[in-house]
């Protein structure tokens, strides 16, 4: 009892540490990896490749769902809960404390200017991420994804109806590719 | 209280969406915080994104914190950051005893392949409304603000040739739009 409670305590110190200092969900997963592959030796390098794919199918943060599962593994449902409160109170605490501080400066014009400028930046963020993620996509087939993207983006531009019926849908054309991809290879 | 479940509720329609990975909860925060319950303008969005460059944690925890903070202090910051999170803990723990159960993970791949593609239509429609609350300035003798755009430009140049941390790109157009109408 004593072991699993210790445990639990590592999980959740361990995951208040990275989450206070890494920057995105992949540092936070290589540096779960480090720590609980390498140096503790809780699970083999294959547990782990396997768990962050499952956690890619989750919704949520990659953080959260990879201190859940990873948690979970080295000790069951306290040790998911230990790591998640873990992962999730820096950033708690850390954008608090930014939002106060927001408040009380954004009244102020000039830094609502500066705050504009930002915008270039966050514009263009946003531009070379999805950069990235199409020259990913459209690498093999080209109209099977152009065609999501372009119905995710006539609905969600288009309408007001709430994402999760596009996520919905979006999961089902993806069934239905796997099942006609399963029936073809089946066929040769 | 009834403030507190709004919020907790709210975020947890969020969180349950978020498939995709990281970028993906921008366009459903977005829809859910600003055009749905209009907790927030689309100029404080915008912060929001730029502010979340600025802290460590997922922007789903991030903007749960930001927006909970701003409706109903620390109290509302918790609640809607418990409301994001509940989706993932329970949804990664069925996935979890599923995988262990079938081992099988190419299903799997294909859903988030797909995921992946509705997230680039889903962010494009994000990257066009901040475009248009940004870079469209009503009021202006063009009707767009050319400063705005060309910083806009040159940041994606440098991004897609340097690939440096985007908050420098964040901060420097912040210093140059502040420069520039302090000399106006």
């Amino acid at each position: 009892m004593a072991e699993k409670v210790k445990r639990w305590w590592i999980l959740f110190i361990t995951m208040l540490t990275i989450s206070s200092t890494a920057n995105s969900g992949y540092a936070i997963l290589s540096v779960m990896k480090s720590t609980f592959v390498q140096k503790r030796k809780w699970l083999t390098e294959e547990q782990m490749e396997d768990y962050i794919a499952l956690c890619q199918g989750c919704p949520g943060p990659l953080a959260i769902n990879a201190s859940m599962i990873i948690g979970y593994h080295v000790g069951s449902l306290g040790g998911a809960l230990a790591a998640v409160l873990g992962c999730a109170i820096p950033p708690l605490v850390i954008m608090l404390l930014v939002s106060v501080f927001y408040a009380a400066i954004i009244s102020n014009n000039w830094v609502r200017v500066f705050m504009k400028g930002m915008q270039a930046g966050v514009i263009a963020m946003l531009i070379d991420l999805i950069w990235g993620i199409f020259k990913n996509v459209t690498q093999k087939q080209k109209i099977y994804p152009l065609a999501i993207m372009a119905a995710a983006f006539i609905y969600t531009w288009f309408t007001k109806f709430s994402t999760l019926y596009l996520v919905l849908g979006c999961i089902a054309v993806a069934v239905v590719s796997f099942l006609l991809n399963k029936r073809k290879e089946g066929e040769k | 209280m009834t403030q507190l479940i709004s919020i907790f509720l709210a975020f947890l329609r969020i969180g349950i969406m978020a498939f995709g990975g990281a970028y993906a909860s921008i366009p459903l925060v977005e829809r859910e915080v600003v055009e749905i319950n209009g907790w927030l303008t689309y100029e404080e969005f915008g912060n929001l994104l730029a502010l979340d460059e600025l802290t460590p944690g997922p922007i789903l925890i991030n903007s749960a914190t930001f927006v909970g903070s701003r409706i109903a202090g620390v109290p509302g910051a918790i609640a809607a950051t418990l409301g994001s999170i509940f989706p993932a803990c329970v949804i990664s723990m069925i996935m979890l005893h599923i995988y262990r159960k079938y081992r099988k993970l190419d299903l799997l791949q294909t859903i988030i392949f797909a995921v992946k593609c509705m997230t680039v239509g889903l962010i494009m429609v994000t990257i066009l409304r901040a475009a248009k609350n940004s870079i469209l300035a009503a009021g202006s003798t063009l009707g767009f603000d050319p400063l705005m755009l060309v910083m806009t430009v040159v940041a994606l140049y440098i991004l897609r040739k340097w690939k440096p941390n985007p908050l420098w790109l964040m901060l420097a157009g912040g210093a140059i739009n502040l420069i520039a109408a302090l000399l106006k």
